[in-house]
């Protein structure tokens, strides 16, 4: 057309390995090799075998990461999840105490914490100008009101017949079955997010809403339809929950939101949307896990692996905001 | 008293990397009006926060009224009476005027502000400039024009002696300019010497009795407006000549593509109706508010239509949403191409291909090739200055930010109907030509072309016929032949100032 200067311009992308292994990510891999390793020197029983036998506690944490990171990249945040945990828990308990059969107890627990995060995603769909923090702030009391009522007076129960949750959480090997389940989720949610339309719409919306709305992609849509994956998930780690703790309380999933944008944040996933990789986030999970384990191995002080985990989610934001700063001032030409 | 109130030599201010002005000078004689113009990217906006003391030159000298004065920020240049007004106004929306006005120089006593003194004062400021709002009014409630007028009443109430405007007609119609112009007369008349940046050339022959010109960080030279031509002046800022800036092809124009019949949106644009045929560019103008930009927004599914018909190609269609006016091949290059256009931190491969997505997704997955390929295909046809298609769009400047707006119209392979709203806004001279020149090539191949813009010249120069808007209604239609700055300026004011329009008011802004 009006190609009257002949420039070319470069598509091959150079140097991809030297940029993955110096990436956030990459950093993440040598701090979990740093951090297991560490673990190892601290304790005696921090075993490949013991590691995995306490590892299913913390999944569940990780089934609810996947699809926080996808909101955070979205430029969207849910704080309900721990809420909608407790309320699907409290349904498969109950579900299973009134004779449900366990499969109709996987669907009706799923299904409830799909249905939360349905509610919430239409929210957002219908009164686009509200945002998340505030509407899944308001579920989120709601959720957890509607499983305290559930509860009744004595604020808990238990679950009478565990044999479906003991099987849910047996093992192959030393591997327990949920361990896989994340692991193919993580895979499943790593390749969309890098590899199709719906992964580049993620990161087009968060990074500018309007240009994609613009461009035709169908950001209510696909906003609606993440919070409701989010619920879906929320549901699946209610399950694996209960089959650790064969109970659900008023307290159950309380928190769970924070520590899964604490793990996306920590993984190079920014809140503020368009930016990080599921990968990072990934990664980040198995590294807290690990030093979750380690130290809870030598008995260290719950509240003093609050701190510490606190400390280095942090530093986790610091790091890439210095280095940023830095770059910043070598480009500002102009 | 010297001859000159500022005066600087040699200014050097390197930024890690690039040299972006390199041994500058520049003389402002007292009570003239001096144009700074040139490209973007020449340096005039790092020269301008040298003087206001933002940044600090490495080396040379500044003088101000002869004596030789070194800034050490923003506040000293306040203090020496320099005040600058920049292009996008920097004011607080969710305060009234006079707070704006007074932002970080209150006036108070025994430290309580005096809200009384400082409105009647900021009412006199005002009433200076002639303005038609009071000083209590919500600054986010008033047009762009209205809030440049707060930022140079701002710039008066630092008694200010030395006022520089950065691109202050960018975002106004042909009226406000000249009102705004009206006000840089007044000011100079007061005795106030005024640094005047613009792309727009009606502003410095309207304005400025001398010109200085900077091309790639250097001073080129120093002219009286009235003993340099335009087409000199152009070669000046951009070391080549210009033969054509509107280089219209002559096109055989083919069939009617759409066609808009009587469309309206309540407070917004009422009775509407055109239409633009293959190989056609319809000038759509009007002033800023005229509901130009609303219509076509319509038309592309991103606001409803109250009522009204849409016809492609002779058949009756209905958009709903931006992905159905992308699907039937109606595309739309919006106005704020760094808000809407583009994904101003992604790469310029990854922003062209955003729409098309679906076409190399193979098995589920995007085929990566493929999409770089088609990217970097589309970004040389339209000659984008670039080195890789990595390179953020925000590394770009606004005329081949546009071209990335343009590759990526044209990788929709069914598109139909362009819709241009101010392509050039914010482009310099020489990327203008080239716009100009893809816009005829796009004529050339058969699309249907709406140009919506607020410049006279583009609009004249380019268009086959034009329409022309006022208060959400056409008013007229004319011919290229026909067509004068007069006849267009008539059609778009509206004829009776006192007589109601048929479309509320507040819903137009």
């Amino acid at each position: 057309m009006a190609g009257k200067s002949g420039r070319t311009i470069e598509a091959t992308p150079q140097d991809v390995w030297k940029k993955r292994i110096f990436s956030w990510e990459g950093m993440l891999v040598v701090l979990f090799l740093f951090i297991n390793i560490f673990c190892r020197c601290l304790s005696p029983n921090y075993t490949v075998t013991n590691v995995l036998r306490e590892m299913p506690k913390y999944l569940s944490e990780i089934f609810l990461l996947l699809p926080m990171a996808y909101i955070l990249m979205l430029g969207e945040i849910d704080i309900s999840v721990g809420s909608t945990v407790c309320l699907a828990a409290t349904v498969a308990c109950m579900a299973t105490n009134a004779g449900v059969p366990f499969v109709g107890v996987i669907f009706i627990t799923i299904l409830t914490g799909t249905v939360c995060g349905m509610v919430n995603g239409f929210i957002l769909l219908k009164f686009p100008e509200l945002p998340s923090m505030i509407v899944t702030l308001g579920t989120q009391i709601v959720f957890r009101g509607i499983a305290e009522i559930m509860l009744g007076s004595g604020g808990s129960v238990s679950v009478t017949n565990t044999a479906g949750f003991r099987a849910l959480s047996g093992e192959i090997g030393p591997f327990p079955y949920v361990f896989f389940l994340v692991l193919i989720c993580g895979a499943v949610f790593v390749v969309l997010s890098i590899k199709t339309t719906f992964g580049r719409s993620l990161y087009a919306i968060g990074s500018n809403s309007r240009t994609s709305f613009y461009s035709g992609i169908k950001v209510g849509k696909i906003r609606f339809l993440v919070f409701t994956l989010m619920g879906t998930f929320a549901g699946l780690a209610a399950l694996f929950l209960t089959s650790e703790l064969y109970g659900a309380n008023t307290t159950t999933g309380n928190g769970f939101e924070m520590d899964a944008i604490a793990m996306a944040v920590f993984g190079g996933i920014s809140t503020a949307g368009g930016k990080g990789k599921m990968v990072g986030g990934l990664i980040s999970a198995f590294i807290i896990v690990c030093l979750r384990i380690g130290l809870g191995q030598i008995n260290m002080n719950p509240q003093v692996v609050l701190i510490i985990l606190g400390a280095l989610l942090i530093c986790a934001v610091l790091i890439p905001n210095i280095s940023a700063s830095l770059g910043l001032k070598k480009k500002k030409v102009k | 008293m010297s001859e000159y109130v500022l005066e600087l030599k040699g200014i050097t201010k390197i930024f890690p990397g690039v040299k972006a002005l390199n041994r500058v000078q520049f003389q402002l004689k007292p009570g003239e009006v001096h144009a700074l113009m040139g490209e973007n990217g020449a340096g005039k906006s790092t020269f301008i926060k040298v003087i206001t003391g933002v940044h600090k030159a490495e080396e040379g000298e500044m003088f101000l009224n002869g004596a030789k004065v070194d800034f050490k920020g923003p506040r000293d240049a306040q203090a020496a009476g320099i005040a600058a007004v920049y292009q996008h106004p920097t004011s607080y929306p969710d305060l009234t005027v006079t707070e704006n006005i007074f932002m970080n120089h209150e006036i108070k006593k025994r430290g309580l502000i005096q809200w009384k003194e400082m409105n009647q004062e900021a009412r006199k400021l005002l009433d200076q400039l002639d303005a038609d709002f009071k000083p209590t009014a919500e600054m986010g409630a008033l047009s762009v024009a209205q809030q440049q007028m707060v930022e140079i009443a701002k710039a008066l109430s630092t008694h200010a002696k030395i006022v520089i405007l950065d691109e202050p007609t960018a975002a106004l119609t042909a009226n406000e300019s000249e009102k705004l112009y009206r006000i840089v007369d007044k000011l100079r008349d007061d005795g106030v010497s005024i640094i005047f940046i613009s792309h727009r050339f009606e502003d410095m022959y309207r304005l400025a009795t001398r010109v200085t010109v900077f091309r790639d960080s250097q001073y080129i030279g120093t002219y009286k407006v009235d003993e340099i031509t335009n087409a000199e002046l152009i070669k000046q800022m951009v070391g080549r000549e210009i033969t054509d800036l509107f280089p219209k092809p002559d096109v055989t124009v083919g069939a009617e593509v759409l066609k808009v019949e009587n469309l309206s949106r309540t407070g917004y644009y009422k009775n509407v109706s055109l239409h633009v045929r293959a190989g056609e560019i319809v000038g759509l103008t009007g002033l800023v508010g005229a509901g130009r930009t609303e219509v076509v927004e319509s038309v592309c599914g991103l606001t409803k239509a109250n009522s009204g018909k849409v016809y492609l190609n002779g058949n009756e269609i209905r958009v709903k949403n931006p992905t159905d006016a992308k699907n039937l091949g109606i595309v739309l290059l919006p106005e704020d191409r760094q808000k809407a256009g583009l994904i101003l931190e992604w790469g310029l491969g990854r922003n062209v291909t955003l729409p098309i997505l679906k076409k190399f997704v193979k098995n589920g997955m995007i085929n990566e090739n493929e999409e770089r390929n088609l990217s970097k295909r589309l970004l040389e046809e339209v000659d984008t200055k670039a080195v890789t298609i990595f390179d953020p769009a925000s590394s770009l400047s606004g005329g081949n930010q546009q071209k990335v707006v343009v590759a990526k119209a044209l990788a929709q392979d069914n598109m139909k109907v362009v819709i241009m709203d101010e392509p050039t806004k914010g482009v310099d001279v020489g990327a203008k030509a080239e716009i100009y020149a893809i816009m005829g090539e796009l004529a050339k191949q058969g699309f249907a072309i709406i140009m919506i813009s607020s410049e006279m010249p583009e609009i004249l120069g380019m268009s086959d016929r034009i329409y022309v808007m006022c208060n959400g209604s056409v008013t007229g239609e004319l011919k290229r032949g026909e067509a004068t700055q007069e006849k267009i300026l008539e059609y778009a004011m509206e004829k009776n100032a006192n007589e109601k329009s048929a479309v509320k008011k507040e819903g137009v802004n």
